[in-house]
């Protein structure tokens, strides 16, 4: 998962968790807090109606009766007043059911003795339940929405933050990893960014690709500059063996051995010559301008290579079925890729073999072209090796592999193509050429 | 038939020297630009072999002075370069052909009888050999004005050995004149083979072909 999709998940799930607990908690704390109200404003009431007694006496509330019940006083709460037993009653604040002109309700009831005159009375102040709990609702609702409103407002100002704020490292992973190719050539600007941590990232980045570019470039011009040395004197005396060969006294045993030289000094050339080309592609010495219709090539290379089908009676069968162009490359180069592959795949093959070309159009993402061949196959250990330059397929005897694969990978490197590798040990292999949908006309 | 040699890398000039003349042409070497401009003021030759390395002088520019000393003179540029670049360069500034180092030297001569065939005109372009008869420019082998069908490789092959004749030729040789720089390496001249058994057996139904010989352990040679 991506670090702004994670951040983005947890940003939301926080809040939501906290809005949740919100809504679990409200209505108690409402509730709780209107208790707390009602609890202080009893206590101021029954001062008032403390001083309210004194002033007028007690008896104007008696008028003759045992007890006072009634809201007349203070308009909200019930007051009721009674002469107390013999027994002490403490000041108490308590919920309890109370009859009051004919109705039962649930009151918040203060319970206060008092002495007047010398007589002890009992006075309850009362509020219904309903009454203090009755903005307990809107209150909730409005607290709610306010909250809600307030998370939604955080949520998308986090978001948007994160998403500010890690920028610069989608720009990296972009720019500098995604899409870069392999040897790195091309220069990107470092990012512009005050996340310190972003900034060495990227400033790691470009040092790293810096100095893989830089040996990447020695080891190519190392591979130029031997091989072209190397040239001259192969050329020496590949000549001498060859006027050696012409020569009318030479008897056949020397012919023989020299012709063995020759075949040793052809090996070293090809090598040469193979190092050679591979280094000019790396060295961006071909023109990538060309348009090519894939079947027709793929019909050329058959031909230079139909002789060697007949001699392993090897069947080959053609199927392409979209007549695919492609663009922006060198022709040479891709003939060079396309040969080299299907001259493996008969070399590789078994007589009576086959060899099957086939290919896969993947609408918006690229063009394959499968080469398919029923040879002795690449054990699996030995697959991410093929490529590899001078690296041996151990069962086979001589040369190996040599470099007509080095040559795919470098002409596959230089024009951003795929080569994906399947094989199965003793039945054959599959290469797929995966040409990217900017190759495609 | 005169040809220059300009290569600074002495012993491979003497080497082309020594086997162009067993092909009886007289040979001039040059190993400076300077030397080869000397040269081409005090002789004519026929063809100019040129190489591009050279030590006082780049060989396109020494090209280009040449084309106006030399007019008539065919030019192959030999060259370790092997940039694309400078092979389209030279044939823009007239060369005749162009080989990469290091090339056979019997693939020299047979691009220097190429464009001596070029230039001369098609009239004796047809060659005897034992009952038949071949036509190297319109690319045809007849067996008493019967046409004889080659595939373009058998043909490729027969006349590079035609071309060198009563030389043994090793698989070797063929392979790279025929495949060039698609011969992926040495196990292409088990092919060679093929294409020998093919040709003997295609004309054989004609008529002899004794003097296409295999030599063992070396290749094949065509003897008359």
């Amino acid at each position: 998962m991506k670090l702004l999709n994670k951040l983005t998940l947890y940003t939301t799930l926080s809040k939501t968790a906290i809005v949740l607990l919100f809504i679990f908690l409200l209505p108690l704390l409402v509730k709780d807090v209107a208790f707390q109200y009602t609890n202080s404003s009893l206590q101021e009431k029954k001062k008032k109606v403390i001083s309210t007694i004194n002033k007028n006496g007690i008896d104007y509330y008696f008028q003759g009766d045992s007890s006072y019940g009634s809201y007349t006083m203070l308009k909200e709460e019930y007051i009721s007043l009674e002469p107390a037993g013999n027994d002490y009653t403490r000041d108490t604040i308590e919920t309890s059911r109370r009859i009051v002109e004919n109705d039962t309700l649930i009151y918040r009831v203060l319970i206060h003795e008092f002495q007047y005159r010398n007589k002890k009375y009992i006075l309850e102040i009362g509020k219904t339940i309903a009454e203090i709990n009755q903005y307990n609702r809107p209150l909730q609702r409005v607290a709610l929405y306010a909250l809600i409103g307030l998370i939604v407002f955080t949520l998308l100002i986090d978001l948007v933050f994160t998403r500010v704020l890690l920028r610069p490292l989608g720009i990296i992973i972009n720019t500098k990893l995604i899409n870069r190719k392999f040897p790195y050539n091309e220069n990107i600007p470092p990012i512009k960014t005050s996340t310190t941590d972003f900034k060495y990232l990227d400033d790691s980045l470009i040092d790293l690709m810096g100095k893989i570019h830089d040996a990447f470039d020695k080891e190519r011009e190392f591979t130029s500059n031997a091989s072209h040395e190397l040239m001259t004197p192969i050329s020496i005396l590949q000549n001498k063996m060859e006027n050696l060969m012409v020569d009318h006294d030479l008897s056949e045993e020397l012919q023989e051995r020299i012709t063995g030289m020759m075949n040793t000094l052809n090996r070293l050339k090809k090598i040469v010559r193979s190092l050679l080309f591979i280094s000019r592609i790396g060295n961006d010495q071909f023109v990538k301008s060309d348009q090519v219709n894939i079947k027709i090539l793929v019909e050329e290379a058959m031909k230079e290579l139909e002789d060697r089908l007949e001699s392993k009676n090897i069947r080959f069968k053609l199927n392409i079925s979209k007549e695919q162009t492609l663009q922006h490359l060198n022709r040479d180069l891709i003939f060079q890729l396309i040969y080299n592959l299907i001259n493996n795949a008969i070399r590789y093959n078994k007589d009576e073999g086959e060899i099957s070309i086939t290919d896969h159009f993947n609408p918006g993402k690229s063009y394959t072209l499968f080469i398919e061949d029923t040879g002795i196959g690449i054990p699996e250990k030995e697959l991410d090796a093929i490529f590899d330059r001078f690296k041996k397929a151990s069962q086979i005897e001589g040369e190996g592999y040599g470099l007509g694969l080095s040559i795919v990978k470098s002409i596959a490197q230089y024009h951003g193509i795929m080569i994906e590798v399947k094989s199965e040990y003793g039945k054959g292999s599959i290469f797929g050429i995966i040409f990217p949908m900017e190759l495609l006309k | 038939m005169k040809v220059l040699i300009i290569e600074d890398e002495r012993s491979m000039a003497l080497e082309m020297a020594v086997f162009l003349k067993k092909g009886f042409y007289l040979c001039d070497l040059a190993y400076t630009a300077k030397q080869a401009r000397q040269l081409m003021g005090e002789n004519s030759y026929n063809f100019i072999l040129l190489d591009l390395g050279l030590p006082d002088q780049d060989g396109l520019e020494v090209l280009k002075d040449a084309k106006k000393i030399c007019p008539d003179a065919s030019y192959i540029i030999l060259t370790a370069r092997g940039d694309l670049e400078d092979r389209i360069k030279g044939l823009d500034l007239g060369a005749d052909d162009y080989l990469p180092k290091p090339f056979s030297l019997l693939e020299l001569l047979s691009r220097m009888h190429a464009i001596s065939r070029r230039k001369s005109g098609l009239n004796d372009s047809r060659i005897c050999l034992g009952d038949f008869t071949i036509d190297l420019v319109k690319r045809l082998v007849f067996f008493e004005e019967k046409e004889i069908d080659l595939s373009r490789k058998e043909f490729d092959i027969l006349s590079y050995m035609l071309l060198h004749k009563n030389r043994p030729l090793t698989r070797l040789q063929l392979g790279d004149h025929i495949w060039g720089n698609y011969s992926d390496d040495d196990y292409d001249s088990n092919y060679i083979d093929v294409h020998i058994k093919n040709i003997r057996k295609k004309l054989a139904v004609h008529a002899s072909v004794d003097w296409l010989q295999t030599i063992r352990g070396i290749g094949y040679k065509i003897k008359i």
